[in-house]
């Protein structure tokens, strides 16, 4: 597994964010003006660690080869002697966690909520500054939009001064409210995508699995403003035992009432948080109990409507829908297993979540020759 | 809750059609036609109509957005110019029955564009906003003057970042020259290919060494590039069609899944031919039954061939998105996302106006390469080019799927205000819609195997056609 935190020693009180930068033996001449003032640059490497010096340093980082890090953005914790890479240069999978809390409590939420919030935004703004060109950004939860007058100048500031830059976004839809239109409006909508889940066309199923009564109806009417403002929206539905029997109904709700959503994921369940306290009761093998996902994609994707596999071991889907499910497990989140040894899809497949357990669950997998 | 206007039309197994503006469908019985034209709906049509996004509570909730979302989706509105058709000339070394009004002899002159037409072209070409461009030549035959289609590709590929080429060519004589122009990648074939080689002699050839030539060429074209480069078109003449059974194989056997079966075009002939029901009734049946037949040769065969205006058709009732066909969409504005240009630097909204405009029954070109595009005159035909408020379409369950087809009216009736019924254009339209629907609500295998391969998905079932029952 790619580590997100590694060790650092500074000579600092409070956190700052800062670039770290390797330059060539010949560029080491023009590097003063290469380098603003949020950089570092490599002086010294040796076994155990790495110096970097520039105006945001001295800065020695532990543990890691200084080659793997080359571009990425560090918050450094200086009291706890660690970084967290922010933004992995190399990456396409970068997401800022802006908050732990959330109003809902999903039964496989895979990072449960926590009481407390420390508000990083200004750090976040600093390192999405320093992304690389072109890179989208996640941006996750807990519940961002819980600390939605933050999150929106973040979006704005940014969108404006990195005109290349995208953002994906994942919310429980429950916070917009008719007074964030002008605001919505004014932010670039067709660089964000927001991730907003649906779990069931039937109120009292989708509102068990967030844990939250009420919550189907709210998220409808925020749908229907996400769709007003012009935001493209990614609708995720975790395929689980209690709404998978209903994903076809849900894909005849989506045809009627939700046309305007950019893409519709139909996602496998991730082992870990509460997804692995409830994983008997919660995974559905959907190698075994295909027929209710392809039915439901085939009749969204009927009415011209985009939908996609996500985290689906390609061997466990039949072969006419694999072209929908493209590698979405994060690099640094997947690993393979000996099954997949000698596997023709496997420069294809996104694996398996590094923490899913070692009886997998599925009933059909395996190497496809 | 209130319900949005709902249209009907009896389908062929008696039942009902019923169709709201922003294209939402359902099949039910005469009696939920009843119910709802005395306002007597049950809390069970309620409750369907409310499932379906066919009504909503109040301004603004999630059925009302959605209702609005794919009525306005389903609204064509290209903004950008990134499709011409240049006829660089108008030459042609056949004489296809069909096509008279629109070549010239092979060795006639002043027919082909003058330098300065080309410079013309080059800059009309130059002022196009990109990124991308998708050029047709067609002519005449555009092989002929390979030259010119160099010197326009050449430009293209240096002003746009993506640029696509079509030749409309009748593959008789290929030299040197023109295989090198189509070996490239980012250039494709369009030829006509009129069924089996009889018929295809008959109205094209005319000569048995004329018609070896080609399928010489045609194999010869099939075997150096992938399937794909190679797209053909079959004219059939209804009052005598080709094999369809025979003209299908041989489709196949050259790659081309995708069949555009076109009636002669009529275009200029209308007061000289009938054009009454007798003939948009015989063409309906054919093609009709050319679908049923590719059904069941789909089935037979395992591989899937489509007839592509069907298809369309198909996408148009279920998708909102179905709109970049020139052929039906609505509005259809004119001149908007792609306009021809003739062999003497002349603006065209389309093919047939040109065709129409040369045998001199009415000027529809639309100003020329010099002056540039005629808005005005361009403005005069778009009043025309939706079905929006027609007092025939306003009654028509098929309304948001269909279009408008102004160019056609004046070609055949020498006006655009024809009631609709009495119009090709709706006559061929209503009979492609209720095939459609007949096929949309067939439960057998066959017709679900080829309509999931039509669609693009992997699988169709009955429970993907709503009804309410
Ligand atoms: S065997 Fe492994 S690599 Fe192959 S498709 Fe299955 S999970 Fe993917
Ligand atoms: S042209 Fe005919 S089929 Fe089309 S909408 Fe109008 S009336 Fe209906």
């Amino acid at each position: 597994m790619i580590p997100l935190r590694v060790k650092v020693e500074v000579n600092a009180e409070e956190p700052f964010v800062v670039r770290l930068r390797s330059f060539e033996a010949e560029e080491r001449e023009r590097e003063p003006e290469q380098l603003n003032h949020f950089e570092v640059s490599l002086e010294r490497a040796d076994p155990d660690g790495a110096d970097y010096a520039g105006e945001g340093g001295p800065i020695r980082v532990l543990g890691i080869d200084p080659s793997e890090l080359d571009g990425d953005v560090l918050l450094v914790n200086p009291r706890r002697g660690t970084a967290d890479r922010l933004i992995r240069s190399t990456s396409p999978h970068n997401t800022f966690l802006v908050t732990e809390r959330c109003d809902q409590v999903c039964v496989m939420c895979s990072q449960p909520p926590k009481k407390h919030h420390v508000d990083l935004f200004t750090y976040f703004e600093t390192a999405a500054l320093l992304a690389p060109e072109g890179a989208t950004i996640g941006i996750s939860g807990g519940e961002p939009t819980l600390f939605k007058e933050r999150l929106f100048t973040f979006l704005k500031r940014v969108l404006v001064a990195r005109p290349d830059l995208f953002f994906h976004i994942l919310t429980n839809g429950q916070h917009f409210e008719e007074d964030d239109r002008s605001t919505m409006t004014g932010l670039d909508q067709s660089r964000i995508v927001w991730g907003v889940p649906l779990y069931s066309h039937d109120p009292s199923v989708h509102d068990q699995v967030v844990g939250k009564q009420g919550a189907q109806e709210r998220l409808l009417d925020n749908l229907a403003f996400l769709c007003r403002v012009g935001a493209a929206v990614e609708l995720r539905t975790v395929l689980m035992q209690p709404n998978a029997p209903g994903l076809p109904e849900l894909a005849r709700f989506i045809t009627a009432m939700l046309p305007f959503i950019r893409t519709w994921a139909v996602m496998q369940t991730e082992n870990i948080g509460y997804g692995r306290m409830n994983w008997k009761t919660l995974f559905y093998d959907s190698s075994e109990g295909f027929d209710v996902v392809g039915r439901a994609i085939d009749l969204v994707r009927s009415r011209g409507i985009d939908a996609r596999l996500y985290n689906f071991p390609l061997c466990t889907v039949p072969e006419a829908y694999r072209h929908l499910a493209p590698a979405t497990i994060s690099d640094w989140k997947r690993t393979y297993r000996e099954e997949c040894e000698g596997c023709s899809l496997k420069a294809e497949c996104g694996g398996f979540f590094e923490w899913h357990p070692r009886d997998h669950g599925y009933g059909r997998l395996g190497a496809v020759q | 809750m209130k319900v949005w206007p709902l249209k009907f039309r009896e389908m062929s197994d008696g039942s009902m059609l019923f169709a709201d503006d922003a294209g939402g469908f359902f099949k039910a019985g005469d009696d939920f036609l009843d119910r709802y034209a005395t306002d007597g709906l049950s809390a069970d049509d309620s409750l369907f109509l409310k499932e379906g996004s066919h009504g909503f509570e109040r301004e603004r909730d999630l059925p009302w957005t959605s209702f609005a979302y794919r009525w306005a989706r389903r609204q064509s509105r290209p903004r950008k110019m990134n499709y011409v058709i240049l006829v660089p000339t108008l030459r042609c070394n056949l004489a296809c029955g069909y096509c008279q009004v629109s070549r010239a002899p092979e060795k006639a002159r002043g027919f082909d564009w003058s330098d300065e037409t080309l410079t013309g072209v080059l800059s009309f070409l130059g002022d196009l906003e990109g990124p991308d461009i998708k050029v047709e030549f067609q002519g005449g035959e555009p092989m002929l003057r390979v030259d010119l289609l160099e010197a326009v590709r050449d430009y293209c590929r240096e002003k746009f970042s993506q640029s696509q080429f079509v030749v409309c060519t009748n593959l008789q004589k290929l030299d040197a020259r023109a295989w090198a122009f189509l070996d490239a990648d980012d250039t494709f074939i369009s030829t006509s290919l009129d069924g089996d080689r009889l018929t295809h002699e008959r109205q094209r050839t005319h000569d048995g060494d004329v018609t070896d030539a080609f399928f010489r060429n045609l194999e010869a074209v099939v075997a150096r590039y992938p399937e794909g480069k190679i797209s053909a078109l079959p004219t059939v003449d209804v009052a005598n069609p080709p094999d369809l059974d025979a003209l299908l194989d041989n489709y196949e056997r050259y790659g081309v899944r995708s069949v555009y079966l076109r009636p002669i075009n009529h275009q200029g002939f209308a007061r000289k031919f009938h054009q009454g029901d007798n003939v948009v009734a015989r063409w309906n049946r054919l093609h009709s039954g050319f679908i049923d037949l590719l059904i069941a040769r789909n089935h037979r065969t395992g591989r899937f061939m489509e007839e592509y205006y069907f298809s369309q058709c198909l996408k148009r009732v279920l998708r909102f998105d179905a709109d970049n066909h020139v052929d039906i969409r609505n509005p259809n504005f004119f001149a908007s996302d792609y306009v021809v240009v003739d062999h003497d630097g002349r603006f065209y909204p389309t093919d047939e106006a040109r065709m129409l405009s040369r045998i001199g029954r009415i000027d529809l070109s639309i100003g020329d390469v010099a002056t540039g595009i005629d808005r005005a005159k361009v403005d005069v035909l778009n009043s025309g080019a939706f079905n929006h408020f027609d007092p025939d379409c306003i009654h028509c369950a098929y309304q948001p799927f269909c279009g408008t087809d102004v160019v056609d009216d004046i070609s055949r009736y020498g006006r655009v205000d024809v009631p609709r019924p009495d119009t090709w254009f709706c006559g061929r339209h209503l009979a492609l819609f209720d095939k459609v629907f007949e096929i949309l609500y067939r439960n057998d295998a066959p017709t679900r195997a080829s309509l999931a391969a039509w669609l693009g998905v992997a699988a169709w079932d009955d429970g993907m056609a709503p009804v309410h029952s």
